[in-house]
């Protein structure tokens, strides 16, 4: 009698932890909607992704916020561009090449750059990266897209590696045995056979990797340069979507068109992370029904 | 009687710890050599390392010499050698895409046929190991879904579209229903003709079925070799006639 009460009390418990982070995500996507429509009925839904200027402060105030929406893509597209091949040659070479002991090192060496704080990584990107961007490319300021986007394929780096690592090395040995056995070389073995095998979990990390780019604060905050203009090249300085929230949320009045248009930009990237997750699972599901 | 392949005093370990000891055998072209044994008695590694596959293991070295055509193994670029000597493993392993692309896979990477004639060399490939009719419809589907017997036949075919001279089989059948594996051993007699053949099998009746010649192991030693015929009927040595008649093993 007691045992079965116990267990049905446990079960309860459990099921409440399983469906709190489903309420918890309605909840947030509830609250970004509600601000995030009202501010559309007020400005106007077009007048804010189409609008290039972004001048909360000024009298009548515009919030455009295309300039945003260009720089947070630019950022992250200059990112994923730097972090993609990299993570994965890194995480081929860790997986199949590297022999143990450099491999062990380079593998919690890796996970090790993950635990960076992103501050930590803004800071040194702001007094190391930003003044060699500023003397190689000879450019007025080093805050510019560029610089971003290097710091970020940093951040996205271990996520992509250490992913696309384990998606590699979970490719059985009998593939690569069966491809030896062919007379394939071991390049070949990698690129037609472990590769293939492997890449529905590569393209999950690279998702996942893209996923913490866009969502990225900080780093952006402190490199880009935070000019809310649309760039005419990536040498210039930008702003992201998430850095216009950090930077502007605890200036506003709360309820105020400043503060609901905040929202609206929560919005903008709450539906590009997940039209990213999206994508990612149609991927997957199409390499699994193969 | 032409020798295909000559081993010269090989001996092999994993470990500093001695697997095959000093054997000297030989395969004559053309022939199914039939390697029995019970386990642990070095036939599988004496397989793997005729083309080399052994080669990858890095707790594994060797003495001696195998000859190819007069020509050292040891010598040879790994990739070339295993291009002549094709390897059949236990598990079927079909490489996870369509059954064309399966076969056509190792030609086109060794340029062996241009893409015109490929639909050829997959439909030959597929005929010499009796999987054509089977699967003529169907050659776009995944290889995966097909039967393990199926899967096993695949594996051949995509061996012979690379043309070796020598093919190894490793327990092809031994996770085969006995009809799969009738359908195996019809392919292996009827691929006797073009290529030499060295069979590893638990299964001794499988050995006397097809084996020209039958090579009993035991701890890593060649006992005895022989005409299958003989072997089987006459036994030279006591430990043969026990294993065979399944007294022990």
């Amino acid at each position: 009698m007691l045992r079965k009460f116990r267990d049905s009390v446990i079960e309860k418990i459990i099921f409440i932890c399983g469906i709190l982070s489903i309420v918890f995500v309605v909840l947030i996507f509830g609250f970004l909607f509600k601000e995030g429509i009202s501010f559309f009925k007020e400005y106007g839904i077009f007048e804010f992704l189409l609008g290039k200027y972004w001048y909360p402060t000024s009298d009548p105030a515009a919030y455009g916020v295309l300039s945003l929406i260009v720089g947070s893509v630019l950022v992250t597209l200059g990112a994923t561009i730097i972090a993609v091949p990299l993570g994965i040659m890194t995480a081929l070479y860790i997986s199949e090449i590297a022999p143990k002991g450099i491999r062990d090192v380079l593998k919690s060496l890796v996970e090790l750059m993950a635990a960076i704080p992103s501050v930590v990584i803004g800071f040194v990107g702001m007094v190391t990266l930003v003044p060699l961007v500023k003397a190689l490319f000879n450019v007025p300021t080093g805050l510019t897209a560029f610089s971003g986007s290097i710091m970020l394929a940093f951040m996205a780096m271990p996520t992509i590696v250490s992913i696309s690592e384990d998606a590699i090395r979970s490719v059985p040995w009998q593939y690569k045995e069966g491809a030896y056995a062919l007379g394939a070389t071991k390049w070949q073995t990698i690129r037609r056979i472990v590769l293939k095998a492997a890449m529905p979990g590569i393209i999950a990390a690279v998702m996942l990797g893209i996923g913490r780019v866009i969502g990225e604060t900080m780093a952006v905050m402190m490199i880009t340069g935070n000019a809310a203009h649309i760039p005419s090249s990536i040498f210039e300085p930008v702003r992201t979507l998430t850095a216009t929230i950090a930077a502007e949320m605890g200036e506003t009045v709360k309820g105020g068109l400043h503060y609901k248009a905040l929202f609206g930009i929560g919005l903008v990237l709450f539906s590009i992370t997940f039209i990213i997750n999206f994508i990612a699972d149609l991927f997957l599901n199409k390499n699994k029904k193969r | 009687m032409v020798d295909k392949i000559k081993v010269n005093n090989l001996c092999c370990f994993y470990g500093g710890k001695e697997v095959i000891s000093s054997l000297n055998i030989n395969v004559v072209k053309n022939e199914i050599l039939s390697i029995i044994g019970p386990s642990n008695s070095g036939k599988t590694s004496f397989l793997r390392t005729l083309n080399r596959m052994n080669d990858m293991n890095v707790n594994f070295s060797r003495k001696g010499n195998i000859f190819l055509d007069d020509e050292n193994i040891f010598d040879m670029n790994p990739e070339n050698l295993r291009k002549r000597v094709g390897m059949l493993f236990a598990m079927p392993i079909p490489l996870p895409m369509s059954i064309y692309d399966n076969i056509s896979y190792a030609p086109k990477r060794l340029g062996i046929a241009s893409n015109r004639n490929m639909d050829e060399v997959v439909e030959k490939s597929l005929r010499d190991s009796s999987l054509w009719d089977e699967v003529k419809d169907r050659l776009n589907s995944s290889a995966i879904k097909l039967s393990g017997g199926q899967q096993q036949r695949l594996c051949i075919a995509r061996i012979l579209a690379i043309e070796p001279e020598v093919i190894l089989f490793d327990e092809p059948c031994s996770g085969l229903d006995p009809i799969s594996t009738a359908k195996v051993e019809e392919a292996m007699l009827k691929l006797k003709e073009k290529y030499t053949i060295v069979l590893v099998t638990n299964n001794v009746k499988q050995a006397s079925r097809v084996g020209t010649r039958t090579a009993f192991f035991l701890m890593g030693e060649l006992v005895e070799i022989d005409n299958t015929a003989k072997l089987f009927v006459s036994p030279r040595d006591k430990r043969t006639g026990d294993y065979i008649t399944g007294r022990f093993g």
